[in-house]
Order: structure tokens, then sequence, then C-alpha cells
């Protein structure tokens, strides 16, 4: 099968890439316009609930929390991909991650911004968030350093700000390579301003590679951590449901596993989009598609544990939580989550699939859908039948707000996205380079052998 | 208005420690006075406390606060509850001249204390914004807005020449001065036709106690019984005076001796006290005096006119009539005869048939056979002074008012204090009779169905602004005469009291006799100073006997105990065979009585409306009871609006499926489906008075309630109920959440 | 503001394990509830919506569940299936079991609900951010959040009804979290009336106001570690400990004649309130 092509000339990669940044296509706007109105209908949402109260979003006691806590951890599992993943793998030396790093990296970055929005849509006084960030104050209130939520808060912050350094680290060489490329403009400003004065000698590089590689170290440990937080919200509780132990583990596989699916929708959306056929091979597809298998396996085996332990716990609140997800208001969708998420991963374990990108595509798409699922999984049947049964309740179900802001998120993440990929190269001119100088050393090396045999 | 000369104390300020400081001296103020009644509306209202004259917020400032204002210091105030007739005396708490929360005076006898909920809910009948602010005269569909001056001339030109048998006064039950008053007001108009309606209450009770022991009401003492077998007496409820009964009952739970009492309610649907029994027993509707006689039977200790009279109640006749097993009128028996004393009471379900006096003879029958009367049954003291004794009211005299205005016999027709376009019987079609009358004027506080049909509507000051005194027709501790005093000043400028209306009225006919009392308060004072001996003041000072008539609320009164008779009133009574189904209206129809909506006057109370039924933990709506089997016979699942039909007319509900009910029967609790009465209430469920047929008690005339027939329709219409209750029911899930032990598992004796 | 008056703030509100770290003096409150005399007639409830300044939020939020009550009656059933309920309901009133060791307290972001010295779970409105968390991780589920604002709804409270607002209570803005509080306005009058006589708060001083409206007076309220307190001498006579999730009496395998238990104690929040079991008559 075609793989990067070793007698691709230096500059064609440079004019390739630089072209993604430049008059964008008539599909370019559809999508961007897309985005913008579907962003509107989420901040019109908020607007509405802001002035109204938290009552629009139809939630009630015992159900405090809907589906923005649900999407919410949606946006951060998508997070985990990109940074991760790339952090791993360039320790990894994996040759493979170079053209699609620079976008997964994106991707974190924005999926962390819009996971933000949730925490704040979320919360009953919007206007009073400072509270719960430690900042000096004379009546030496704190917040509570005990509660998860704050950890959240925290761990989130550091990840993002991380994750930001990272990718900008990252693109300082490219960020040179478009400064000397432009014409005068506001674009060359910005990249010369950016670019770090960016010159490419012995010394720059070796401070680059030390820097990036420490910080591609600190993020592995962080990324996983950010998870385990996150599922601490509930896992430190005592809600039937949420009280496992496997949670942050479980929560992580499944942040992974929503990441690779994320990667392989946009791998193949930017692919056609931007042309990148040259550089966004198909092998490079094929070897994510088999690392997402691998972690969709892993989720599903995670997901037997939990029931196993809950099966056999003498938890009876739990069981019956468990129990009422099978079979009671949300068994469609608990069943809908079983199925995208243990199922259609299936499909990758076919050889002619990993390849075919309609199939691909499509299976992306429920694979997130199915993540999506398991987070609203977590939340709503835990709610409507917890430990106290006289305030069970079966019939609630999410109004339109709550809807239209999950909706709005969609739009505003593609809005960042779009915006960056115009803005910087989307795909890692220099690290492409050296990729297809590996490949001509591994070539050389190859015909040296077979003359040798001679 | 003049100013009004006297002092009075409060009970005690805030302190939180509740009496702590009784009668504080810096309270010792002309409160009337700086009430403002001197003209000086607002001089107190305090933050956020508007005029309503002119609507402007008015400070006060807390530099020269009044003295009996402290500011941030509630003061507290006794008065009588007037949101039922069991004339619980009431606490209020006054902070910044506003009545803000009602307690219960532990000074009474009747609530010691204690206030039900639908007598906490006392402020949002006073503060409720939709009160009557002005008089209103009907012009065309609308009312026009009219000075008191124009009213009463009004008044006075369409009674001239109008005979006094021409003239009809209604009212709900009245007692104390108001109803001296009143009385002698229709006097001077020189008419005897003064109906008093009550929509619910116990006559057939009270007709069939004095058959029984000689008097209406005899005073139950439940805290002394060691069994109470209750047949449909929901005293925890909404029966005569249940907070007194409320607290007997937990004397009664504790025992004298650590030996709990033991319950057993007997009844067609399950009441409030049916859910605290030990024992609930479903009785076939109407039955309840015939299981009375089979209990009597199987205890064999009647003798003469009672033995014979039982003879044909044998227990397996019994339980085939009422369809308790006959094991468990054994056990009835057999308890009753271990332990004495015991009381059975007669209750309101038992009273709404046909046969309900006879029904209540045969179940006083027991008290006599077990030697209750005189232990339990005690007698009643006697009212010293008639003229203020309340008069009780019933559904009879609706009746024959009635009757009267379908013939045309009244030319004006007076109103208050009662709703009949509400609650009168779907049958009497009172609203168009009302019609009938030429000229109708409404004293009320609300614009009610009654008062939408009132050419003339007169808004009166709230039970909370008013004065006022008032005898409970249960007197559940000695002779005590309640004193109802203002809280707070009048809210709204416009409104009267109806005693400063009737005095207005009077002096139109008698001028001269009653020119001494320019106000009802005036009258009032000085009609108790002239009776202070009576009242046990004989000799003590005016002023200090009225402070401490006021400080106090109450005036307990030395009086006699009425005349008790132990015999036995067995003869002539007779119960009716069973009847047979009539095919088109198959089921048996229970009104529902709750503790907060009764007859329906309050269901302009949000905090009623939205406080869940006890039992079905429904609220804001009505809904239909209905056996779980019988639902499922019939397709029904809960929230299905069915269509509740009888011979007079048809209602829509949303159905409930209860277990606590007979099969044969459905319920529809009243109060709720008013049409009228403002925000809080219109549009809220349905109204079952609409579809109750007139059927009447053969012995007392009174209106049977329970004797309607109804057959049960689906609609096809379905919704999701308005309740507390979640998902799980009323089950516990094998959660330990509520425990319950049996009383050989426990040792009250050692309890704190 | 110092790390140390940080760690001061938190470590003295929070509880691992009641009263043996922290013990409370001179003041635990404590209430007992007597499932026997309670006859579900809902006063206490109403009282304490006069009382608190509770909203009343109509048919439609009702209906969202998205009612108020602090105090709430619940009804249950006998679980034999018999065609009727021949032993009656059981009712329990359920309020804010104001826990030693409050599940709600460690979650709350913002430490926006604490534990007081006097042993109550507090709710600073003022703090409250309204992330629900401590609803979410309440067993009891009797925190009720404001999901609109009721002070400013004219259906709820209209001019007029507003003057009937209690002024030592505040009125709650959309957005935060609410719960029965013991009455803690009239906790805090008792207090400082005692104080100023240079004594602790007596007996009988002070009720909250669903036990001052109860017919029955199925409630008892008091102060615990006051040995003349009933509650105190109640908790004592049914060997109900604070700081036990698992009482003494309780392990005899022949059961016990006591009727005092707390609800869902063996999840360890170690509630101030005590039930007494029901009692049901075997002889009939
Ligand atoms: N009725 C009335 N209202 C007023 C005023 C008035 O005079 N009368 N004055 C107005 C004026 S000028 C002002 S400044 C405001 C003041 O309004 P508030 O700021 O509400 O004043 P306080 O009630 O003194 O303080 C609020 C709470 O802070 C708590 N507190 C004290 N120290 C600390 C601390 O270190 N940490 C924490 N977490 N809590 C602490 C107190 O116990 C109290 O419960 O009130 C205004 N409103
Ligand atoms: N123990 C305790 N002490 C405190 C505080 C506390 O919380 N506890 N709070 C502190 C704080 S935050 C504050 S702001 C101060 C407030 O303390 P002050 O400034 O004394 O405020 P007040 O006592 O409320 O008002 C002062 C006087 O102004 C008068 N006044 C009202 N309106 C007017 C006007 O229009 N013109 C004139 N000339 N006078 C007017 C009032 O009648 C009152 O007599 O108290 C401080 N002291
Ligand atoms: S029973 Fe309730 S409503 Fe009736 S008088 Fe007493 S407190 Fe008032
Ligand atoms: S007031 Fe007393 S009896 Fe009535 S429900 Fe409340 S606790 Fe039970
Ligand atoms: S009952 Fe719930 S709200 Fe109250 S203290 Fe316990 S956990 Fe917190
Ligand atoms: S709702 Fe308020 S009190 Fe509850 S956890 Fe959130 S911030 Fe804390
Ligand atoms: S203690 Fe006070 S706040 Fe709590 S339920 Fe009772 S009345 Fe309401």
């Amino acid at each position: 099968m075609k793989d990067i092509r070793e007698d691709i000339a230096w500059a064609k990669i440079n004019q390739d890439v630089m072209k993604s940044l430049e008059n964008p296509r008539r599909l370019y706007w559809v999508i961007l316009f897309v985005a913008i109105c579907a962003f509107g209908v989420g901040v019109a949402c908020e607007i509405y609930q802001y002035r109204t109260g938290m009552g629009v979003a139809n939630l009630n006691n015992p159900q405090v929390w809907g589906l923005y806590i649900a999407t919410f951890i949606f946006w951060i599992g998508m997070s985990h991909s990109g940074t991760l993943l790339s952090a791993i793998l360039h320790l990894m030396h994996a040759d493979w991650r170079k053209p699609i790093y620079r976008f997964a990296e994106a991707m974190t970055t924005f999926s962390l911004m819009t996971a933000g929005l949730f925490v704040m849509v979320h919360i009953g006084r919007l206007w009073q968030f400072y509270y719960s960030l430690p900042y000096p104050n004379e009546r030496g209130i704190w917040p509570n350093f005990q509660s998860p939520l704050l950890w959240d808060a925290m761990a989130i912050f550091t990840y993002l700000s991380s994750s930001i350094l990272f990718l900008f680290v990252g693109m300082i060489p490219d960020l040179a390579i478009a400064r000397d490329n432009m014409a005068d403009g506001w674009r060359k400003k910005l990249y010369t301003l950016l670019a770090l004065g960016w010159e490419g000698t012995d010394r720059q590089w070796r401070n680059f590679r030390v820097t990036y590689l420490t910080i591609a170290c600190f993020l592995i440990p962080l990324a996983v951590s950010v998870h385990s937080i996150v599922a601490s919200d509930f896992a430190m509780s005592q809600a039937p449901g949420w009280h496992v132990t496997s949670f942050p583990p479980y929560f992580v596989a499944g942040a992974l596993y929503s990441g690779c699916a994320a990667i392989i929708t946009l791998f193949i959306i930017l692919r056609y989009v931007f042309r990148f056929e040259e550089y966004m091979t198909k092998s490079i597809l094929k070897k994510i598609v088999r690392l997402t298998f691998a972690i969709a396996m892993i989720w599903t085996y995670l997901n037997a544990v939990e029931f196993a332990a809950v099966w056999y716990s003498h938890d009876e609140a739990s069981k019956a939580v468990l129990i009422e997800k099978a079979t009671g208001t949300y068994a469609p969708f608990w069943w809908g989550m079983i199925f995208c998420g243990s199922v259609v991963p299936l499909v990758f374990a076919f050889e002619r699939f990993q390849t075919n990108i309609p199939v691909l595509f499509a299976t992306s798409l429920l694979l997130n859908l199915g993540m999506w699922l398991e987070r609203w999984m977590i939340i709503a049947p835990t709610f409507s039948h917890g430990i106290y049964p006289w305030t069970w309740d079966h019939d609630q179900w999410p109004s339109m707000v709550q809807w239209g802001m999950v909706f709005g998120s969609f739009g505003w993440f593609t809005l960042l996205f779009m915006i960056f990929c115009k803005v910087f190269p989307s795909v890692s001119m220099y690290e492409v380079k050296e990729m297809v100088y590996h490949r001509t050393l591994h070539l050389k090396k190859s015909e040296t052998a077979e003359q040798g045999a001679h | 208005m003049k100013i009004k000369e006297f002092t009075r104390e409060a009970v005690m300020i805030d302190s939180g420690s509740i009496k702590q400081l009784a009668g504080h001296p810096i309270d010792r103020r002309d409160f009337l006075k700086v009430l403002g009644w001197s003209g000086a509306a607002v001089a107190l209202s305090g933050c956020g406390n508007t005029s309503v004259e002119d609507g402007k917020e008015t400070v006060v400032s807390y530099v020269e606060a009044n003295d009996y204002m402290i500011p941030g210091v509630g003061v507290y105030y006794n008065s009588t509850c007037a949101q039922c007739d069991a004339g619980c005396s009431i606490n209020g708490r006054v902070r910044e001249g506003r009545v803000l929360k009602l307690e219960g005076n532990p000074d009474s006898g009747i609530n010691k204390g204690k206030m039900c909920g639908l007598g906490q809910a006392g402020v949002q009948d006073h503060y409720n914004p939709d009160r009557v602010r002005e008089p209103l005269l009907r012009n065309g569909a609308k009312g026009e807005t009219i000075t008191w001056e124009k009213a009463y001339a009004l008044i006075a030109e369409k009674l001239n020449g109008v005979k006094g048998e021409e003239i009809a006064f209604l009212s709900g039950g009245v007692s104390g001065h108001l109803k001296a008053l009143l009385g002698n007001y229709l006097d001077s108009i020189g008419t005897k036709n003064h109906f008093v309606y009550e929509a619910l209450a116990p006559v057939g009770v009270r007709a069939a106690n004095l058959k029984s022991y000689g008097v209406a009401l005899p005073r139950y003492r439940l805290d002394k019984a060691k069994v109470v077998l209750s047949f449909g007496a929901d005293f925890l409820g909404s029966w005569i005076s249940p907070m007194h009964f409320s607290q007997q009952y937990a004397q009664f739970r504790k025992g004298a001796d650590g030996q709990r009492g033991v319950l057993i309610q007997v009844e067609s649907k399950m009441s409030l006290t049916g859910a605290n029994a030990d024992r609930w027993l479903v009785v076939k509707p109407g039955t309840e005096g015939v299981l009375a006689l089979g209990i009597i039977h199987a205890l064999g200790t009647a003798s003469g006119e009672i033995a014979e009279l039982v003879k044909a109640y044998d227990r397996v006749t019994v339980s085939k009539a009422t369809g308790v097993s006959v094991s468990q009128i054994d056990k009835i028996a057999a308890l009753l005869k271990l332990r004495s004393p015991s009381l059975v009471l007669a209750g309101s379900a038992v009273e709404g048939y046909a046969h309900g006096a006879q029904n209540a003879i045969a179940i006083n029958l027991l008290n006599h056979v077990l030697g209750n009367v005189g232990k339990t049954i005690e007698a009643p003291v006697a009212v010293p002074f008639p003229q203020l004794a309340p008069s009780v009211g019933n559904t009879a005299s609706l009746k024959a008012l009635n009757d009267g205005l379908a013939a045309g016999k009244y030319k004006v027709l007076f109103n208050f204090a009662a709703n009949p376009v509400f609650t009168a019987p779907g049958a009497f079609k009172f609203k168009d009779s009302m019609a009938k009358a030429g000229f109708k004027v409404a004293f009320t506080h609300y614009l009610d169905e009654t008062a939408l049909q009132a050419d003339l509507v007169l808004p009166l000051d709230s039970a909370l602004e008013d004065w006022g005194t008032q005898i409970p027709e249960y007197l559940a501790d000695g002779m005590q005469l309640n004193i109802q005093q203002p809280l707070m000043e009048k809210l709204h400028a416009n409104t009267r009291s109806m005693g400063d209306i009737l005095l207005a009225l009077i002096k139109q006919r008698r001028a001269e006799d009653y020119k001494g009392f320019e106000d009802y308060y005036a009258y009032l004072r000085s009609s108790l100073l002239q009776n202070k001996g009576a009242l046990g003041a004989g000799g003590s000072d005016d002023d200090n006997f009225w402070n401490e008539a006021l400080t106090k609320g109450i005036l307990k009164i030395a009086s006699s105990a009425a005349m008790l008779s132990d015999k036995a009133a067995a003869s002539g009574l007779q119960l009716p065979k069973a009847e047979e189904v009539d095919a088109k209206f198959p089921m048996h129809f229970i009104p529902g009585v709750t503790a907060s909506m009764r007859d329906g006057r309050h269901a302009n109370q949000p905090w009623l409306q939205e406080s869940p039924d006890p039992l079905t933990t429904i609220v804001w709506d009505s809904w239909v009871e209905i056996h779980p089997k019988k639902a499922f016979e019939l397709g029904i699942a809960e929230g299905d609006i069915v269509e509740v039909t009888s011979k007079t007319g048809s209602i829509k509900a949303q159905a409930y499926l209860f277990s606590g009910i007979h099969p044969e029967a459905v319920s529809v609790p009243l109060g709720r489906g008013h049409e009228a009465l403002g925000r809080y209430a219109k549009g809220y469920g349905v109204n079952p008075f609409g579809i109750l047929d007139a059927v009447y008690d053969k012995e007392t005339g009174e209106l049977a309630m329970h004797e309607t027939r109804v057959s049960i329709k689906k609609t096809g219409a379905r919704v999701l109920i308005v309740k507390d209750e979640g998902a799980a029911g009323g089950l516990q899930m094998g959660r330990k959440i509520a425990v319950s032990k049996t009383t050989d598992q426990v040792d009250l004796s050692e309890e704190v | 503001m110092s790390v140390s008056n940080l760690l001061e703030n938190w470590s003295q509100f929070r509880h691992a394990h009641p009263v043996d770290d922290k013990p409370h003096d001179p003041y635990k409150w404590a209430m007992s509830i007597d499932l026997d005399a309670c006859t579900g007639c809902n006063a206490c409830s109403i009282a304490c919506y006069a009382e608190n300044n509770i909203p009343v939020v109509g048919k439609e939020r009702f209906q969202h569940g998205q009612q108020m009550h602090w105090m709430r009656i619940e009804r249950y059933w006998d679980e034999d299936g018999r065609d009727f309920p021949d032993q009656g309901a059981q009712f329990l009133p359920m309020m804010c079991q104001q826990c030693e060791a409050a599940p709600c307290e460690t979650v709350c972001p913002v430490a926006a609900t604490n534990h007081t010295a006097d042993g109550l779970n507090s709710q600073i409105y003022n703090r409250c951010v309204g992330s629900r968390y401590c609803s979410a991780n309440c067993p009891f589920k009797v925190r009720y959040f404001n999901w609109y604002d009721y002070p400013t709804d004219e259906a709820v409270w209209p001019a007029e009804m507003r003057q009937q607002l209690n002024p030592d209570v505040s009125v709650r803005s959309k957005g935060v979290m609410e719960k029965c509080t013991f009455c803690v306005q009239r906790l805090s009058a008792a207090k400082s009336v005692a104080k100023s006589e240079g004594r602790i708060v007596r007996e009988g001083e002070v009720q909250t106001a669903c036990q001052q409206s109860c017919p029955t007076g199925a409630i008892s309220f008091g102060n615990l570690v006051d040995p003349e307190s009933r509650v105190h001498k109640q908790w004592q006579a049914q060997q109900v400990e604070l700081d036990k999730d698992k009482q003494a009496k309780d392990e005899h395998e022949e059961g016990t004649d006591l009727r005092g238990y707390r609800i869902l104690e063996e999840l360890r929040p170690y509630p101030s309130v005590m039930y007494l079991e029901r009692v049901r008559e075997s002889a009939v």
C-alpha cells in the first residue's frame, strides 16, 4: 500500500502545507458558516438560561446534573488523544505520528476550551464562578481543597496550559518557515512574533529538542491524571453507580477511545478538505485504526469489570442502578452505548475496512456517539434511581435548552478548529521532512543490503 | 376613625426562648392608636411594608420607633384562628408592624399551643393578593367601585318597603357577639329567615348523639381510652377539633401505663386517621352500623332491648353484609372485652346516607354496651350565654333557602361566610335559584363563586385585622370565650369589619339603641365589660379585665356540665337491607374531605395547594381514587383522565390507583375546582359538589353526601400526576428507611 | 490570608469522624422524631414554609420536580402485597439530617456548606455558586436548588405576600442551594439571649418551627450535650450514639426492644436526627 513518498521534494512539502493557509475553498466557508450558526444556537440558549434560571434546563431535584456535565466529560475525553498520543508516540519515535500530531494537539486544546464552557453553563451562579478559584482575599476564604470539583478545575487548567505550550513549541520551526514564505502583512508579523527568531541553528535545534521532550514527558502523567480526577468527581462520591474503584482507568480508557475516534474523523476531513493525501496516507490511518481498536477492547473490558464488580458486590443500591440502566427509562441509550462502544469497533478488526475511508468515517462517528452516550449514562441513571427511593424520578428529560447547548458546543469546536487550520500549518512541515528523510535512509539501507548479497 | 384609648400587652417578645419574656413591660402601649386607626395609616409600616392606599414605600425611622415595636424583634399577640370552626387560639408574631407567622396559644385547652397546616395558612388569607378591596356594585357583567356610604344607602333603599319574610340572610356558622348583633339586625329588619349553612357539618352525628347521649357533641376522651374503634371519624384530619384530638391521640398512643392505645378504623375510603390505624377495615359503604351491631352480637354482653335488636346480626350475616371477615369481628370483640375503657366514634363517613343518623345511633350503642358513657364519653359544658352560643349550620337549611329562592319568595338575599354556589350539591341548581332574588348582597373577602352572582359586594377585613369573640361548638376543655383581635393594621383602607357593617346597618333602623357604640370594637368592649361578672372577673377594674382578656386571647369561664343520658337509644333503630345496585350507576361516590381543603373556602392559599395530600401526595389538582383491582377491571391506569358521572352531573379528573378504598367505590376530594376565588384557586381541579344527587337523611332531612351513585368511564386522555411521591411509589425497596415494630417487640414504659 | 489560615479554615470545619476529633461544646443540636406519634398531617411542613420563606413553586414546576419543601412527609405502604393497606400507611418526616460527617460538605468546591461548631450543616447562600454537587452527594436528597429567581417572581411572591416574609431568614435568589437549617435563626436568637445572661440555652427555650406546630409532639429538638435535654435523654434511652455507624444494641442477634434508629447510618454520615420506629398492635 502507498506510504509517504521518499522522493518528495522538501520545497514541495512547504508549498503544499502553506497552501492550506491560503485562500480557502468554498467548502471551507460552508463549514465555517454552519459552525457559526450552531454556536449561535448554543449562545442563545445560555443567554436565556442565564436570565431565567437553571430551571429552563428542566433539571430538578434529584436530577441536579444533566447533559452539561455529561458533555463536559465528553469533551475532556476528546482532548486526551491529541496531546497524550502525540507525546507518547513522540517518545516512542513513531514516525507515522508526524503528519497528524499537529491537528491532534490543536484538537486537544480546543476540546478543553469547549469542556470549560460546560462547567460555566452548568453552575447556577455563573457570575460567581471565581469563588472556586484560590485567589487571595482579605477574609481568607479559600475554596474547598477537599472537593474533587476543585481538583478538576486545577487539573484541567494545568492540562490546557501545558497543551497549548506543547502545541506552540512544536510549531516554532514551522512558524519560521511560514514567516520566511510570507509576503508582508499581518500574517508575516504574527509568524515573526511567534517564531521567536528561529533560525534553525544547531544550538536552537538542540534546545528545541530538549524542551519538546521535557514537555512531552511532563504531559503524559498529567493527561492520565486529568481524567482520573474527572473520574474522582464520581468515584469519590457516595452515589450508587458512581462509587466505583475502577472509574479512573475506565475514564482514561474512555477518553483515549473517544480521542482516537475523533482523530480518525478529523484525519479524514482534513485529508479531503486540504488535499493532504500526500502526507496523511492510508498507512497512517491504518495505524490509528488499529490503535483505536485496541483501546476499544480495553474500554469494553473495563466496562465488564465495572458491571461484574457491582453485580457481585453487596451494594444493593448500585445493583439497582445497573438494572435500571439496562431495563429502565434509559435502556435504549444504555444499550446504544454498548452497541456503539463495543460492537461497532469490531469493524476495525477486518483488514479491508482498516483503510476504507467511507466505512471508517461512519464508524468513527458512531464511536463518538457511543462515547457521548457513555457519559450521559454515567450521569442520568444514578440521579434518577439513587439511594433514596422516595426521590426516584424516571420521567425527567433534558429540555431543548440543554440539547441546544450540546449542539452549540460542536459549532464552537469546529469554529476554533477551522480558524486554526487557516492560521497555522496543521501539518508539521519540518517533521514530515524528517519522516521523508528517515524513509530515504531506510530505503538506502535496504538497497546496500541487497548489493551486499551479491 | 376615632382613636381607641386602651392598652394591651404582648404575651411575649422574640428572643428565640419561647415565653421567656412574657408580658414584657416595654409593651404596655396604646397599640391600636399607634396602629394608625387614628388615620396615621401606615405609621408603622416597616421595610418593604407598603401603604396600600398610595402604594408608596413608607420608611420608618428606627431611631425613634414606636415603643411596642422594637426593630428586628417580634412581638406576639393572642387571637383566634378563623380557618375552621375548631376555635384554636393563636399567637401571632408581629414584626415592624407586620404579622409574620401564627403559632398556637399554649394557654388554650383546645389546641395547647399547636396548629394545623390549615391554620398556619391563615396569614395567606390575610395577605392574599386577590382580596376584594373596595365595595363593588354590579353594573351589567362587571362591578364598579362605590363608597361605603353609597353601599349602605343602597341597602336601606332596597330594604325599603320589603316585607320581613321577603328577606333572607344566609351565613356560615356564627357565634359570639357577631351572632348576637346579626340576630339583632335581622330583628330590626323584621325577618326570621336566617339560614345557617355549613357544607361539612356533623349533622347526622349531632342528631344521633342527641338520641344516644342526650347531647349533640359529648366530650370524647381518646386520651382515656385503651382502644378507639372509629367508624369513619377522621379526628386526626378534619373532624370537629383535630388539633385537640391529635394531642389526645398522642397520649392515647403512649398509654397511661405504657400500654399503647389501639386504634381500629372502619371506613370505605381511607382517611388520614385510617392511615394511622393499627387495623384499617374496609367496609361496604353504608354498612358501618350493621358491623357495629354485629360486634355487639359478638360481644354477647348486651341484654334486653339491645340483645333483641342485635339477634339478627350474627357474625356470618354481618360479615356477608359488610365484607369484614368473621375472624376480624371476633378479634375486635375480644379486644374490646379485654381492654377497657374503650371509645367508639361515629364520624362523618357514617352519616352520609339516607340512614346516616340510624347508622350513627347503632354505632353509639356500642359505647353503652361497653360502658364507655361517662368514662370516655363525657358530658360537655353548657354554654351559659345562649345568645353567644354557636348557631351551627347544615345543608337542610340551605335546601329550605334554595326552595324559597326557586319559588321566588325572596326579594333581598344577604350572604356572609358561605359560598353555596360552589358548595351546594349540583342537584340544587343554587346559582339559578339565587338569580331569582331581586337584590343580592355578599359580605366577603374574595370574589368567590357566590359573590360573583351578587349585586352588591362588600369587602371584609381579614380575620387578622378584625375584632370578635367566638365560642367553638366543641368545647374541648371547659367553657371558653375566644377573643379575636387585630394582629396588624388593615392592609386595605376600604375593607370593613363585619361587626362594623352590621352596626352601621342596624343603626339605619335603631339609631337610638346603638348610638352609644360608634363601632363594633366599642360594642364588643362594653358588652364584655357589662358581663364581667358572668365572665368570671367580677369586681376587677375594667381596664385590667379588658387588658387581660386581650393579652390572654381567651376568657375561661366557669360553667356547669350538661346532662349526659346513659340510656341507650335502641328502640326504633333499623338499618336498611342491602340495596341492589343500579346498573347505570354501579359505583358508590365518596366525596373526600381533606384536612387542608375541607369545603374549599381556603383553596386560594398557596401553601395548602402545594402541601401534598398526605395519602396520595398529589398537589394543585383533583384526583379520582380507585382501587387497583377495579382499575384493572376497567383498564384504567394511573393518570388516565376518567369521567365520573352521576344522575346529577359529571366531572373529569386524573385517576389515582389507591388500595385504601372499597373496590365498589370511587372518591374525589372536595375543595378544588373553583371557577373564581383568585389566581391560586381558579382552574385547579374539579368540584365534586357539582355531581352530588339530592338524597336526604330520612331522619334529619340532611343531605346524604355518600348516597350518590356514579359510573366511571375512561376518556382516553392521560396526564402525568403532579405529586411528591417518586417513581418507587410508596415502597422502600428493601432499604431501612421507615421502620416498624409490633407492640410485642417494644417496651414503651421505659421510654422518655 | 496565609497558608496557615487556609489549613485552619478547612480542617476546622471538616470531620472525618464526628465529635471525637472536635467535641461539641456547649452545643450540639439534635432531633428525634417519633414515627408512632407522627400522623402525617403536614403541619410541620407548612410551618417550615411559613418560618423559612420557602417559595411555593406552583403546579408546573412541581410537576418538573422543582418543589422546595425543606420538610417533606413521605408516605410508605407495607410491602406485603395485600389487597388493602389494613395496617394503614407509614409516614416519615424527612429533612436535612444535619450529618456530623456530611457527604454534602466535603464535595462543595467553594466550602459554601460547612459544619458549624454547634453541630449544624450550615448553608452559606452568598458563597454558593450553584454547582449542585452537594445535592448529588446527599444520600437523603433533602437539598433544594433555586431553579428560578423566586423573590422576583410575582406569581410566587406577589407584593402583598412578600410582607409575610420572615426578616430573620434570607430570601434565596436564583442559583443557590438551600435546605433545612434546624431553624438556625431561632437558635442564634436563643444563644445570644443566653449569652447575654452568661449561660447556655436551657431545654425548652428554643423550638424549631416544625416541632412547635406538630400537634402530636412527634418532634423533639434540643441540645444533645445538655444532660437535661429531652433529646439527650431519648438518645440515651434508645442507646443511639452520635458517633457510631453501627449501634451496639443492634449487634444482639435476638434484636432489641428499643425503637431508636438513624436512617442510612451505614453510609456513615452520622445523622443528627434519630427516628423512633412506628409501632403496630399485634393483637388485631
Ligand atoms: N438590615 C441592615 N442591612 C444592612 C446594613 C444594616 O445596617 N442593616 N448595612 C449595610 C452595610 S453598610 C453593609 S457593609 C452590609 C454588610 O453585609 P454583610 O457583609 O452581610 O455583613 P455581615 O452580616 O456583618 O457579614 C456577613 C457574614 O459574614 C460572616 N463572617 C464574618 N467574618 C467572616 C470570615 O472571616 N469568613 C467568612 N466566611 N464569613 C465571615 C458573618 O458571620 C456574617 O454571617 O450590610 C448592608 N445591609
Ligand atoms: N458591631 C458592628 N459594628 C459595625 C459593623 C458591623 O457589622 N458590626 N459594620 C460596620 C459597617 S460595614 C458600617 S458601613 C458602619 C455603619 O455605621 P453608620 O455609618 O453609623 O451607619 P448607621 O448607623 O446605619 O447610620 C448612621 C446614621 O445616619 C442616619 N441617616 C440615615 N439617612 C440619613 C441622611 O440622609 N442624612 C443624614 N445626615 N443622616 C442619615 C441614620 O438615622 C443613623 O442615625 O458600621 C460599622 N460598624
Ligand atoms: S384546627 Fe387548624 S384550622 Fe381549625 S382552628 Fe385549629 S388551627 Fe385553625
Ligand atoms: S406535624 Fe407532626 S404529626 Fe404532622 S406530619 Fe409533622 S411530624 Fe408528623
Ligand atoms: S442530610 Fe444531606 S444535606 Fe443534610 S447534612 Fe446530610 S448530607 Fe448534607
Ligand atoms: S450547590 Fe452550592 S453548596 Fe452545593 S456544592 Fe455547589 S456551591 Fe456548594
Ligand atoms: S427544623 Fe426548621 S428548617 Fe428544619 S424542617 Fe423544621 S422548621 Fe424547617
